[in-house]
């Protein structure tokens, strides 16, 4: 069973403290990554989301700490618990780039505008790589080709500004997959880029995964993206993982309230623009004034006094679990 | 890039005539001219105007304010820059005599800020909020505001007068002595000037590294699993260079034009000490080949600001 595990996250704790105040960014969140596998993670703005990607990479800002949990990455010299390693340490820096991996949003502005692509490719193999300069030039090209570059030669001396957006987040992958990592976080990748774009950086990210057997972490809030990409998905709202399972466990038989609504409010193609979008009342609410128990119950058609109780977590199978208190009631009600 | 310089330098020559017309129209209105300075006030009284209507014709003082200016632009095209009216000593002996004791002052401040000034912003922006950063931003305030005559003065007080470790002023001229005898002459104009600098450029390259610090690339280099140094000085401090040049850049002119206020509480006999002379005594030729000088040395610093920004920023295309 752990021998397909790439990485396991047991019961995180990531909290903010900002003016004595304390933000409870992911509170109690567990979850593993399969080798080979995509995780997709979705939810709205400011559910912890990108927090999460940024607690496995120790890449928090100054004023965030991991409270509790543990955050287990399995290499190929056994486990080794990146919660217990210094931040910026030496250990930290040999895992990031290395074996896991990070590629963000605005491929725009996380490219660093004053040196060329293939420099930054290059900084990442001279790092973790024994790689002579004529070496890791060669690679530089090679990944570049990989990644469905046209002219690679001539691309990797051009800068970020040359690129059109699409290229630009090539680029990204091609240095997030430079040092072959075992485990790909993506954090919306393809939210900054349009539509055709879109789907030819998820092919390229599938081919990634079968090819490498690169486990992939993939955050977005897009529903349609998780149903092309991911193998599993967990939702989560508040912090929270509210339900996880397979992407047909999830998406065919949704049992949160929160899911539900969630794939209501997805406009569907075809119906026209009459057709009636579902939003979710309310809006989420102040980080630091949470409601007691159930984190949806204030904006939920089906919340009770049972639910001002935070809700356990139960399986309905081997792999889909679900945090309600009323899940079994309104499931049998549909 | 070759044609970009080329029609920035041309395009100085018609900025050179507009402003070289604006600076000998201020002398003209100011009272007074060269005869009048020439003259001791004390046997002023016994020279009869016929006599001083010969001296002015004699300096072609009599002619109209049009006349003198359009003899004076077409002397100078032909690289004829004229003599000095107090002393009669041509011009380009003057400014060629007061050049290197300029250069050598503000090349020293110039190199003194810049080095100190982003050293001390980059470890002021990575100490944020630190006991260091706080020190060091109450420091270039002081340096922002306190005008340098007056931590001239105080220079002189305390390191010439009192301690008595360094000379109060003047510049021996090279050849003469030895390095280290010139040596000590050169530290204090040179520091009390370089202060200022230092604190701006300070400020400047804290905050430029600061902002520099808070982009994206950074977190995209941290994830790359680069060390520490790296990510702070190749990927922020390279991108926060380039405010930082344009700053430095604008600096340059003080490298032909002197600085006035420095040079005349230390008795620097450079350009900027004659300037005020020749201001004084309403010298024209020398005060309009002075502020013909720094005016061509501004448009020149920021010819070269550019060229250095293309240069540091690939985004950045002349043309």
């Amino acid at each position: 069973m752990a021998n397909n595990l790439a990485l396991s996250v047991k019961d995180l704790k990531t909290f903010f403290y900002t003016n004595k105040r304390c933000n409870k960014a992911v509170n109690g969140v567990s979850f593993d990554i399969k080798k080979g596998k995509t995780l997709g993670i979705v939810g709205e703005s400011g559910c912890g989301k990108s927090v999460t990607a940024s607690t496995i990479m120790q890449l928090l800002p100054k004023l965030s700490r991991i409270e509790e949990g543990s955050v287990t990455y399995y290499s190929d010299n056994g486990e080794i618990r990146i919660d217990q390693l210094e931040r910026d340490g030496p250990e930290m820096r040999a895992i990031r780039g290395e074996e896991i991996a990070m590629i963000f949003q605005d491929p725009m502005t996380a490219l660093n505008p004053v040196y060329t692509v293939g420099y930054q490719i290059e900084e990442s193999l001279k790092y973790h790589t024994d790689l002579n300069p004529a070496e890791r030039k060669a690679r530089v090209i090679e990944l570049l080709a990989d990644m469905g570059i046209p002219l690679p030669e001539k691309r990797a001396t051009e800068y970020p500004h040359n690129y059109s957006g699409g290229m630009r987040q090539r680029a990204m992958i091609a240095m997030a997959m430079s040092c072959n990592p075992k485990v790909l976080i993506a954090d919306e990748p393809t939210t900054a880029l349009d539509v055709t774009i879109q789907a030819q950086i998820f092919n390229l990210m599938t081919k990634l995964k079968t090819e490498n057997d690169t486990a992939i972490m993939l955050i977005t809030h897009d529903m349609g993206v998780i149903a092309e990409l991911a193998d599993e998905v967990a939702v989560m709202y508040m912090g929270n993982i509210v339900e996880a399972g397979t992407v047909d466990d999830v998406l065919r038989r949704p049992q949160h309230p929160y899911t539900r609504a969630l794939l209501d409010s997805i406009p569907v193609l075809g119906r026209g623009k009459d057709q009636d979008i579902k939003s979710i009342r309310g809006a989420t609410p102040d980080p630091y004034e949470r409601p007691i128990g159930c984190q949806f119950a204030p904006r939920c058609d089906f919340a009770t006094e049972a639910c001002n109780v935070m809700p356990d977590e139960e399986f309905l199978s081997d792999t889909h679990r679900v945090s309600c208190a009323r899940y079994k009631e309104i499931f049998e009600n549909a | 890039m070759l044609t970009f310089i080329l029609r920035r330098l041309l395009i100085t020559i018609p900025m050179l005539v507009a402003i070289s017309f604006l600076v000998y129209l201020g002398l003209e209105l100011t009272p007074g001219d060269a005869v009048s300075h020439m003259i001791n006030p004390e046997v002023a009284n016994s020279i009869s105007p016929e006599q001083l209507a010969e001296m002015r014709e004699a300096l072609g003082l009599n002619k109209s304010f049009f006349e003198r200016f359009s003899i004076w632009l077409f002397n100078v095209v032909q690289g004829n820059f004229g003599h000095s009216l107090s002393g009669g000593v041509a011009i380009s002996t003057i400014v060629l005599d007061r050049l290197p004791a300029t250069l050598e002052l503000s090349i020293f401040a110039l190199l003194f800020s810049t080095v100190i000034g982003c050293s001390l912003g980059v470890i002021s922006a990575l100490k944020r909020g630190s006991p260091t950063d706080s020190a060091l931003t109450v420091i270039g305030m002081l340096g922002v505001s306190i005008p340098e005559f007056f931590f001239g003065l105080v220079a002189i007080l305390i390191f010439a007068l009192n301690l008595g470790w360094l000379p109060a002023g003047g510049r021996l001229l090279p050849g003469y002595d030895s390095f280290f005898d010139r040596l000590p002459h050169i530290i204090l104009p040179g520091i009390v000037l370089s202060l200022m600098m230092t604190a701006g450029v300070m400020r400047y390259s804290r905050s430029a590294m600061l902002d520099s610090l808070s982009r994206e690339f950074i977190r995209t280099a941290r994830s790359k699993g680069l060390p520490e140094w790296r990510i702070n000085l190749i990927h922020g401090f390279r991108v926060a260079l380039t405010p930082v040049v344009v700053l430095i850049g604008f600096r340059l002119p003080t490298l032909i034009g002197g600085s006035v206020v420095i040079e005349s509480v230390f008795q620097w006999p450079g350009v900027g000490s004659e300037l005020i002379d020749a201001v004084r005594g309403s010298d024209y030729p020398l005060v309009m080949m002075i502020a013909l000088l720094s005016v061509f040395a501004v448009l020149l610093a920021s010819l070269i600001v550019d060229i250095l920004t293309a240069l540091i920023d690939p985004r950045v295309r002349l043309g």
